[in-house]
Parts: C-alpha cells; structure tokens; sequence
C-alpha cells in the first residue's frame, strides 16, 4: 500500500490491534496528559485520570472510586441482609416458602425501575446528589424492619430496600467523569465487581451480628430487627461521607456539568431507538439475566439452603453463603481480562465464545450444585458455578461497549435491569412454590442458565463475524465505520453528528483480532506537506 | 419389601456425612410410652408467658423387660401438620435423624424402670418458639443415643388434641423510637447538607 499521506489505514501508525479494552493506563501517545493540571494522577484535557491506582485514596479521582464502590457495596449489604437471617425471621412472621419466595422476587424488582430513574437524576443533579439522596432516603426503609410483623410487611419493606441497588448506575456515571474512557472498562468492572461483594459479605456480616446481639441477652425474634440498624446505620455514614468529601467532576462541583454539554446533546428518543431496534441488545439483556441474575437469586436463597439441607448453625451457613458472593472480587475481573485475551486473538468472536463458555460452565455447576448431597461436594459446586457466574458478568461487559457507540447508556441500563429482571423471574419460578425443593430448584434454574446462554450463537456483527461465522465479505458492510455510522441518519451525518462513533470505529478495529493489518509504516519520517 | 427398604436405607446412610454411626426410622418404633399435656384441644397460649405442665410414663400394660433399653426421656414440642404446610423447614422425615417434625426440647430426664410413677415437668413456653399448632412427644433413647419408642399427646394421624402457641411479636417500643429517630437523622441531615450546599453556591455566584 502506497505510503501517501491520509491514505486509509496510515491513521493507524503504531497501532498494533492489541491494546486492551480493560486497561489500567493509557499511555501518552494515545491520549495526551494535561501538563498544567496539577492532580495526584495524570490526567488528560477533561481532567479525567488517565491512570487506575487502585490502592491510592487521591483526591479526587481515586477517592470517588472509593466512596462510589463503597456505596454500592453498602447497598448491596442492605439489599441481601435479611437472606442470612431467614432462619429466624420465617419462623417469627410466620412466613411459608411462598413469602419468602416473593420477598426474594421483590427485593430484586424495586430496582429495575430506580436504575431506570437513576439515570435521569444524575443528569439533574449529578452523580454525587444521586448517590446521597437515593442511599440517604433508602436508609429509613432498613430501619423499618424493626417494625414488621406480618409477611407482607416483610415483602414490602424489602422491595423499598431494594431501590437503593440503583446506586449501580450512579456510580458507573460517576467514574466515567472522573476516569478516562481508555481505562473506565477496567474501573467499571472493578467498581461493579466489588460492589456485588455486598451480597456476600453481608452473609458473613448479618450472622455475626445478630450472634452478638443474642449474646448479649436478646431473644432471637428481636434480636435480627436489631441487627438491621448496622446496615441502616451504615447507609447514613456513607451518605455523610460522600456529602462531604465526594465531588461531582475533576475540577469542582456540579454547575460545570451542563454548561460542557455532556448531558443530552442527542436526542433521547433516538438513542433510546438505537437501542430498543438492535437485536443484540435484547440477547444481552436476557443473558445478563442469567449472569448477574441468577448471582442475585442464589444470594437470596442459598444460606437459608445450606442451613436447612445439610442442618448447620447460622454463622456456617452464612459463611458458605459469603464465600458465593465474595468471589466477585476476583471473578468478574477475571471474566473482563479473559475476555480481553480471547480478543487479541480472536478478537469479537473471541469474547462471545469466552462469554458462552464461562456462563454454561457456570450453569453446569449450577446444575451440580442441586444435586449435591454431601457438605464438600455442595461447597465445590457452588464455588464453581459463582466464578463461573460472576467471570460471565464482567464477560459481558466486555462486549456491551462495542454493540453501540450511540446508545451505550440505554444499552448499559437496559442491561442492568435485565439482570435484576432474571433474577426475580428466577426466583419466582423456582424457589417461591413448594412443588420443588430448593435442591431441585436450583438444578432447574443451572438448566435453565445453559439454555438462555444459546442465544449468544445468534450474535453477528459484519465486521468481525459471530460464533460460528466469518465476518462478512462485503466490502461496504465490513468495515466498523459502517455499522457504527449507522445509528445516524443522513441529516445527522451530514451535520458530523456522528464523529465520535467514527473515532470509536477506527479504534475498535482490535476487535479484529489477529487480522488486523496497519498500512506499512511510511519509510521517510517526515511527512510530504507540511 | 423389607430386604429392600433395608438396602435403600443403608445406602441412604452411607452417604450421610455425619458423625452418627446408624438412624432410626419413625415407622419402626412402637409407642410404649405415655404422654399427657396440660394445654387443651384448641388452647391458645402466649409464649414467654404460659406454662405447659407434661407428664410422661411407661404404659403399665407393657410387658415387663420391654423398657431395660431406655435410658433417656427427652420430651419434645412438635409441630402438627397444619403448620408443616408449605414449610419445608418443618418436614415429618421417616429417617429421625433427618426428621425436623420436633424442633424444641422441653426436658431431657434419665429412665428408671424401677420408677412406676408418671414424672411431670412444667415448662414456660420459650420466647422463641414460632406461632403455629403444637402436641407433644417424647423419645426415650438407649445408651447410644438412638430412639427406641415413643409416645405423643395426639393420635397416629396427629389430628386430634392439638393446642397452638402465639409467638411473641420481637418489636418493642423503644426499638420502634430508635428506628424514627435514626430514620429523620438522616432525612434531615440529607435535605439540611443540599440546602446549606446551595446557599453556598448562591452566595459564590453573587460574589
């Protein structure tokens, strides 16, 4: 290929197709530091940070992270609280298996709408005033179980504790202004991935707590109700926390944000048409279902199965239950980085196979899982099948980036609430009725995990193939920069609407895999016009 | 049908792991005991407040030697199948050690045989003792620890003689102030921060 200057492919100088999607820095060539800003870390013009020091609290990009997890982190405890303590709370309300069924379904529903919402209120009041308002005003609805008597207190006191998962939305938002879009896969997926730790960590958390409560004299009936001000009472300490050392952007506080336009400069009914009219997102969203749905079914059901099936004490089953959700710290990440890996090889159709791999074997464990009859086989099982649950969740955040570049927003939520969706649909079918028991229940539900995962053969994009095809030969339809430029109408394009999705075009040709082939590097330095 | 319940059983056990060396099956064991409770059909009683006064002892028309093996009587609360439905946590097991049809101990006394009088216990119904319909039973145990007879205060169906017991509610009142207290904390401290924060912003715009 001649080496003329702007000739196709010449942009790509340098480039060699396998940067990763889930970084922890860019380098200076690729995104130029901002030498006059005078942060901890370096950053690029917008002042976001261009480097993902997880250990550092400095502020204010490094703190966000931090606050922001822990948010979600807490929120999650709250959420899974009462799981632990079924034990004692069906016993003191009375409940049958189909209350606690339905309290289950209930404490995953609240959310797909809240998620929903969160969105259009962190771009009225910003990320930081979302967080606050929605953990501080969810933080009265924990302290209410010390008055719940009945089953359908119990129901609904969980279904407002569980609006308060919608701080995932909040706190992906907040990273992505304060992280650099090359690095924010990667700081997402942690975020994400150690706030899902909740779910375990509160199976350790809420047994211990109420042991110490018994110890210390209180009957067992009242004694869980008191339990519940440790999660309520951390809600109100991370709503002060993030009030007073949180900040909405890089450079200060939130009044900036609408004047740089970040907020709905497209329309959102075309975005949201993009999104809804795309096959692929629908696939992705009942994928996600049975990823990070059936991670939330089983955190609701599996201390109270292990406490009934194999006759443990409280604390044991919960820290079998912990050990489920705990897994997340290094799962999903694991997911995210085995999904990168796949793709420098085999680029898209790398990931999707990674994708259906890691979410069948989860489901196959699953399905061991229930049929489990002895303590360690039943511990194993589960171990597995979390890894191989949460590793298909960071997985999939692997792909969704590259579905859209127009409605990633849309198709990020949509997600989102999908999986919430699959896990009140599992919960429902599955562990609400007596006509299965939980052994059988969760077998079913592994059955149902490796089918629901078949649709990903379905997914094909053009320009990089699909499971089982080769991309396409059309000359035209081949190239990235037609199917992102296709969310844009002529008007649109006309106007360069649509240059960003061409930049994100030409960048996400690693998705190639190996095929990727630069125009050879020109063989005189400088260029011929200057 | 015996040989293979017999097969089945003990490859059940085998898979067990537990520290108990064999199990007892319900069906196997003949009531030789009797048992009487104070509750009557259909009682009401509060949990934490009302007493249940049990009397237990050996059927008198029991052949003598049939008890030689009884050492322990543990008498228990269990629950009627009523309350089993739809609880999966409360299911009548034929296997005893897997059984959950009696979940609370109201006394365990050492057997004497040489004892004809009927022993009696009275025992304040614990705090944590769920709401539901109860009769009572007792197990005596041999030497090993396994169930060797029974006898219960309601028939072979568990239909008739049935008394229910009211939970206690677990709130109280100073709890239920803490959670308002705690709860309009952080409501005020939230709107009370968003509205000191937006003076401030007001006042830095008019500087």
């Amino acid at each position: 290929m001649p080496d003329i200057e702007g000739s196709p492919g010449s942009s790509m100088h340098g480039v060699t197709g396998r940067e990763q999607t889930f970084a922890f820095s860019v380098a200076s060539p690729i995104v130029p530091t901002d030498t006059t800003a005078k942060f901890a870390l370096p950053v690029d013009s917008e002042h976001k940070a261009k480097v993902f020091k997880i250990f550092s609290l400095a502020n204010p990009h490094m703190r966000t992270f931090h606050l922001s997890w822990i948010s979600f982190f807490t929120c999650f405890v709250s959420t899974f609280a009462a799981a632990p303590l079924v034990p004692i709370i069906r016993d003191n309300l009375n409940l049958t298996k189909a209350d606690i069924g339905n309290a289950g379904v209930a404490s995953v529903s609240g959310s797909i709408l809240s998620r929903l919402a969160m969105g259009v209120v962190c771009d009225l009041l910003g990320p930081r005033y979302g967080c606050v308002f929605l953990i501080m005003l969810t933080a009265p609805t924990v302290f209410c179980m010390s008055f719940v008597s009945d089953a359908g207190g119990y129901i609904a006191v969980r279904f407002m504790i569980g609006f308060s998962l919608a701080t995932f939305v909040s706190c992906q938002y907040w990273m992505s202004t304060m992280f650099n879009s090359k690095i924010i896969g990667l700081v997402n997926g942690t975020a994400a991935g150690w706030g899902n730790m909740g779910g375990g960590a509160t199976q350790l958390i809420m047994p211990l707590v109420y042991d110490v409560i018994r110890k210390v004299g209180a009957t067992p009936f009242t004694a869980w109700r008191i339990a519940f001000f440790v999660p309520g009472c951390l809600h109100v300490i991370m709503g002060i926390l993030v009030l007073t050392l949180g900040q909405d952007l890089p450079d200060g506080n939130l009044s900036t944000l609408q004047k740089k336009g970040e907020v709905r400069q497209d329309k959102f009914s075309k975005v949201l048409w993009y999104a809804v009219t795309n096959y692929r997102t629908w696939i992705f969203v009942l994928l996600y279902g049975y990823s990070m749905g059936v991670e939330l079914s089983t955190d609701n059901v599996i201390a109270e199965y292990f406490y009934d099936r194999f006759d443990l004490k409280l604390h044991t089953a919960g820290i079998i239950a912990a050990s489920f959700g705990m897994a997340n710290i290094v799962a999903r990440p694991f997911g995210g980085y085995a999904s990168d890996f796949a793709a420098r090889y085999f680029g898209m159709r790398g990931r999707l196979w990674v994708l259906w791999i890691l979410q069948t074997l989860g489901g196959g464990f699953c399905i061991w899982l229930g049929r489990a009859s002895s303590l360690p086989i039943a511990v194993l099982s589960m171990i597995l099948f979390s890894v191989g649950a949460q590793a298909a969740c960071g997985a999939t955040f692997g792909i969704i980036p590259f579905i859209s570049r127009r409605s990633l927003g849309v198709i990020s939520g949509l997600t989102g609430a999908g999986g919430n969706f699959g896990s009140g649909l599992t919960q429902l079918i599955f562990f609400t009725s007596s006509k299965y028991s939980t052994a059988t229940g969760l077998s079913l539900m592994g059955l149902m995990i490796v089918c629901c995962t078949l649709p990903v053969t379905l997914v094909y994009f053009p320009q990089w193939g699909g499971m089982f095809f080769p991309p396409s030969r059309d000359s035209v339809k081949s190239t990235e920069e037609f199917y992102y430029a296709s969310e844009w109408n002529e008007d649109e394009r006309q106007k360069g609407l649509h240059s960003n999705s061409i930049k994100f075009a030409e960048n996400s040709r690693s998705e190639r895999g190996r095929r990727v082939a630069s125009a050879p590097t020109p063989t005189n330095a400088t260029p011929t016009h200057v | 049908m015996e040989p293979t319940r017999l097969l089945l059983v003990s490859t059940f056990l085998t898979f067990l792991v537990s520290s108990c060396y064999g199990s007892v099956l319900f069906s196997s064991l003949k009531s030789t005991l009797i048992v009487n409770a104070s509750p009557k059909p259909g009682q009401v009683l509060e949990a934490g407040v009302d007493k249940i006064t049990v009397t237990w002892g050996l059927n008198q028309s029991i052949p003598a030697g049939v008890d030689s093996t009884y050492k322990t009587i543990k008498v228990k609360l269990c629950y009627a199948p009523v309350s089993q439905v739809d609880r999966a946590w409360r299911k009548t097991v034929d296997d005893l050690h897997k059984d959950k049809t009696c979940q609370f101990n109201i006394v365990a006394r050492p057997y004497n045989s040489a004892n004809k009088t009927l022993q009696s216990f009275e025992w304040i119904v614990e705090r944590d003792v769920p709401t539901a319909t109860y009769f009572i039973r007792a197990y005596a145990y041999d030497s090993e620890g396994l169930e060797v007879t029974f006898g219960q205060t309601t028939d072979a169906k568990k239909a008739n003689n049935l008394f229910v017991i009211n939970a206690i509610t677990g709130r109280h009142l100073s709890l239920d102030i803490a959670s308002i207290c705690f709860s309009a904390f952080s409501v005020l401290a939230l709107f009370g921060f968003f509205f000191i924060e937006k003076r401030k912003a007001k006042g830095n715009q008019g500087k």
